[in-house]
């Protein structure tokens, strides 16, 4: 942090605050946080340093030049003789670019431990997955990393480093902010805070009987591990990294984040004509849960790509890529790899006709029904068992629906969706049928009463 | 006010009237401004009073009041006699062509040492205020402070200033052209709040699993009432950014969000929002829309139907600490409840609001509330 914020000047001031008298010290930071989101650009930084006070009226001057800093959060805090020192204003002097001047009158003189805090841009972190399959598909590990990128501005030297999952509510970004000729604008100055927050990258994640926390650098592999506090805090997930971090400007540090063996997974494969078109879409299938050796904190958003151990002496196959959302403690995650061509769904038509036909009192056609048959043939022909998850969805909600053949499941989705669920050995194949019936004009007046 | 530099007035005395050069002559006496008034208690507009002395002399005076550099409201300018308001007439105001100035025609019943009040409003100076809560870690209540923010880029520098807000006592500040004041206002260390999840269900998704790896997150708010209770309720509360931290128990915090507070009178509530929860989650379904009671004319076409419609939503809650959702529901046009499984409060014609208590998830898995709400739409017409 030397090279930016360099100047942080007391100024003995006598009378007004105009008159800047005397340069005493340029202190030291003793210590950084860092607090880093990922659902935006934000960066909480907390420093503290010792001041030497004179009795009297001060004016300390911060700046912070090349710096994506937000003046308007800067705050300072006396940490000792808090009810002796009034810190009056903070002012920000006319022409001068990223200064600002704290007007404090202290009853005591000598050092006194401060706090400053202010919100930066420019550091952000990510969280992505590596997934390894077991040869059977039954069990998978799961590696959990986070990248910490500083695009800051300024090097951060043994920062202790914290990060938070959550989707937190910003109204203007703070590289914007950062970037104003005025901290808090100009009252003639129109639209000055667009209210976009980032997309969210959440964090991430790790389970219960992980606590290793690698920190890496990108081209070494492992140093020294490191723990990780984990806990929740309002509607965020705070990770705290053990020890100190230095980032300086323009790195990245990858972190590995946790490394769980023997997850269970349920290879399921999707079929929704309208949704995915004429393809099986395969996900994989778990719990943030303890019986999938996970459930300690929240999994936060990420990429995972995922591999299968291809054979005995371990070489691997890529299997895809899913991007997968936030997973609170106890939710199941359906991970999309994308769509498959070795299990396959075939609706096909059988039969159509009508029935029923209703005419009015001038003889025209005023209610009928629709009866169409489907065979649905599903099959897998992969040497390991999945699962299978076909949607129907009809235009009308006056329907009926009568079954031949073998689901391991069925149901009512909504009141114009069905699913049925089937459960397939290796290369096997199931067939079902269904007859829909669809009750048009004043027929579904007939299904409404005997519905009722 | 350093009035050299851009507010000029001039007193121009006249023994006899004559009519208007066209070259004006100006300034013959630069009166001194005494006490300036910066009046921030209009949102809108501020205003500034200045009083000076000015030297009239028996019969007709005339003062030139010009600007230059800063943009005043020309008609916003007064000016009012303090010491002799039977004596000194104000007669006219002439406003030069070409010029950011005016000419006051004042008749003056004596030579006196007049002091008067000069108002008008001035563009691009304000203020704002800014407001950082600090929650405890149980959430119940925030340290809340807040700051007057002074903008002054009207062009004038005010090198002494009695500034007022709408409230409290005027203090003093000098502020200089293309300065900006941060100051502490109020200071309310134990303010209670009420942590609030919203789920409206014209405003969010009904069924997470039909977007694709995104979260539907429940906004969060904290609630605060401007009352004496809270610590407040002495004035109204002015609208502005707050930024809402939170206490992490390791004598630090964390940054929770921020939102745009409303103006808040006294004994009113304040709703921040200060982002989103993903650990609840609302998966809503209707499970039946059919017409019933059908009315027909002569053609057997339907013209009037009630409608028979269930729906139903499953709330979870994979928190590890209890919560209570409120739940917005729309039904429009004329419509009655059969049967609905959660108490619920009508709070208009069609909107009605469910306050749920989740519990905290337990090892079993999330806690699970579920909604079922039958209800007929009445007398639906046909288009």
């Amino acid at each position: 942090m030397k090279r930016i914020i360099a100047g942080l000047m007391i100024l003995l001031v006598t009378g007004v605050a105009s008159a800047k008298v005397d340069l005493t010290t340029i202190p030291t930071r003793d210590t950084v946080q860092l607090t880093i989101y990922n659902s935006a650009d934000l960066t909480l930084v907390r420093e503290s340093r010792a001041l030497t006070l004179a009795e009297g009226a001060n004016a300390l001057q911060f700046s912070w030049a090349n710096t994506l800093i937000d003046p308007t959060s800067l705050e300072m805090l006396p940490k000792a003789h808090a009810a002796e020192i009034d810190i009056a204003e903070l002012v920000f002097p006319p022409r001068v670019k990223n200064l600002g001047l704290w007007n404090v009158e202290s009853e005591v003189s000598g050092k006194v431990p401060v706090e400053i805090s202010y919100l930066t841009s420019g550091l952000t972190w990510r969280a992505f997955y590596m997934g390894t399959l077991s040869q059977d598909e039954k069990t998978m590990r799961l590696q959990g990393y986070v990248r910490v990128t500083n695009n800051s501005g300024e090097d951060y030297e043994n920062a202790q480093t914290r990060l938070v999952v959550g989707k937190v509510h910003i109204l203007d970004q703070i590289g914007e902010l950062a970037s104003r000729q005025y901290a808090y604008g100009r009252p003639d100055e129109v639209g000055a805070r667009p209210p976009v927050p980032s997309a969210p990258h959440p964090v991430k994640l790790k389970r219960a009987a992980m606590r290793d926390l690698r920190m890496m650098a990108e081209a070494a592999p492992m140093m020294a591990a490191k723990g990780v506090i984990k806990e929740g805090l309002s509607e965020y997930f705070l990770y705290t990294i053990e020890g100190t971090e230095t980032i300086p400007t323009g790195w990245s540090k990858r972190l590995q984040s946790f490394d769980v063996e023997g997850i269970p997974v349920v290879n399921l494969y999707k079929y929704e004509e309208e949704r995915y078109g004429d393809r099986v879409v395969r996900f994989l299938s778990f719990a943030n849960d303890e019986e999938h050796e996970l459930g300690e904190t929240p999994i936060p958003d990420g990429t995972l790509k995922v591999y299968r151990t291809a054979d005995e002496q371990n070489h691997l196959a890529y299997e895809g890529q899913s991007s997968f959302k936030y997973i609170p403690v106890g939710e199941e995650v359906e991970l999309s790899l994308g769509a498959m061509a070795d299990v396959v769904v075939e609706p096909t038509l059988m039969e159509v006709k009508t029935d029923n036909y209703r005419f009015d009192k001038d003889r025209n056609i005023s209610g009928w029904d629709d009866i169409a048959t489907w065979k649905v043939e599903v099959r897998n022909t992969r040497a390991v068992p999945v699962k299978i998850e076909i949607r129907r969805n009809f235009d009308s909600s006056y329907w009926d629906l009568a079954r031949n053949g073998q689901v391991d499941a069925f149901e009512k989705v909504d009141l114009d969706t069905v699913k049925f669920t089937i459960e397939l050995a290796p290369r096997s194949k199931r067939t079902f049928e269904y007859t829909l019936t669809t009750y048009r004009g004043v027929r579904t007046e007939d299904w409404t009463r005997r519905s009722r | 006010m350093n009035g050299k530099r851009l507010i000029l007035l001039a007193i121009v005395v006249l023994l006899a009237v004559a009519p208007m050069a066209s070259a004006r002559i100006k300034l013959v006496a630069l009166p001194e401004r005494a006490a300036t008034v910066i009046r921030l208690d209009n949102p809108n507009a501020t205003l500034i009073e200045e009083e000076r002395v000015l030297t009239l002399q028996k019969g007709l005076n005339k003062v030139d009041f010009s600007w230059k550099g800063v943009q005043i409201d020309e008609d916003s300018i007064r000016l009012d006699v303090l010491d002799h308001p039977e004596g000194v007439n104000l007669l006219s105001v002439s406003y030069p062509p070409d010029e950011a100035a005016l000419v006051w025609e004042i008749s003056s019943g004596g030579n006196y040492a007049e002091t008067v009040r000069i108002s008008y409003l001035l563009r691009n100076i304000d203020r704002l205020i800014t407001y950082k809560a600090i929650a405890d870690k149980a959430e119940t209540q925030v340290g809340l402070r807040s700051y007057l923010v002074l903008r002054n880029f009207s062009g004038e520098d005010f090198e002494k200033a009695r500034v007022l807000l709408d409230y409290g006592e005027a203090f003093e500040q000098g502020i200089d052209h293309e300065e900006t004041k941060r100051m502490l206002f109020l200071k309310a260390p134990k303010v209670p709040i009420r942590k609030i999840w919203t789920f409206d269900a014209a405003q969010l998704p009904w069924d997470p699993e039909r977007l694709e790896n995104q979260n539907v997150g429940i906004p969060v708010s904290y609630r605060i009432v401007n009352d004496a209770a809270s610590g407040l309720g002495q004035f109204a509360m002015w609208g502005g950014k707050a930024r809402i931290f939170q206490d992490d128990g390791h004598e630090s915090t964390i940054f929770l969000g921020e939102d745009n507070a409303p103006l808040v009178p006294v004994g009113e509530k304040m709703e921040l929002y200060i982002g989103d929860s993903r650990d609840i989650v609302v998966t809503q379904r209707k499970m039946k829309d059919t017409r019933i009671n059908l009315r027909k004319n002569d053609a057997g076409r339907i013209v009037l139907y009630d409608t028979d419609e269930l729906i139903t939503a499953k709330i979870e809650n994979f928190k590890d600490s209890p919560a209570t959702l409120t739940m917005i529901q729309h039904i429009e046009g004329q419509w009655d409840m059969k049967k609905c499984n959660l108490e619920c409060k009508r709070k208009d014609a069609s909107t009605l609001e469910f306050e749920i208590e989740l519990p905290a998830r337990t090892e079993e898995g999330p806690a699970v509330k579920e909604l079922s709400m039958h209800y007929h739409r009445r007398n639906v017409r046909t288009r």
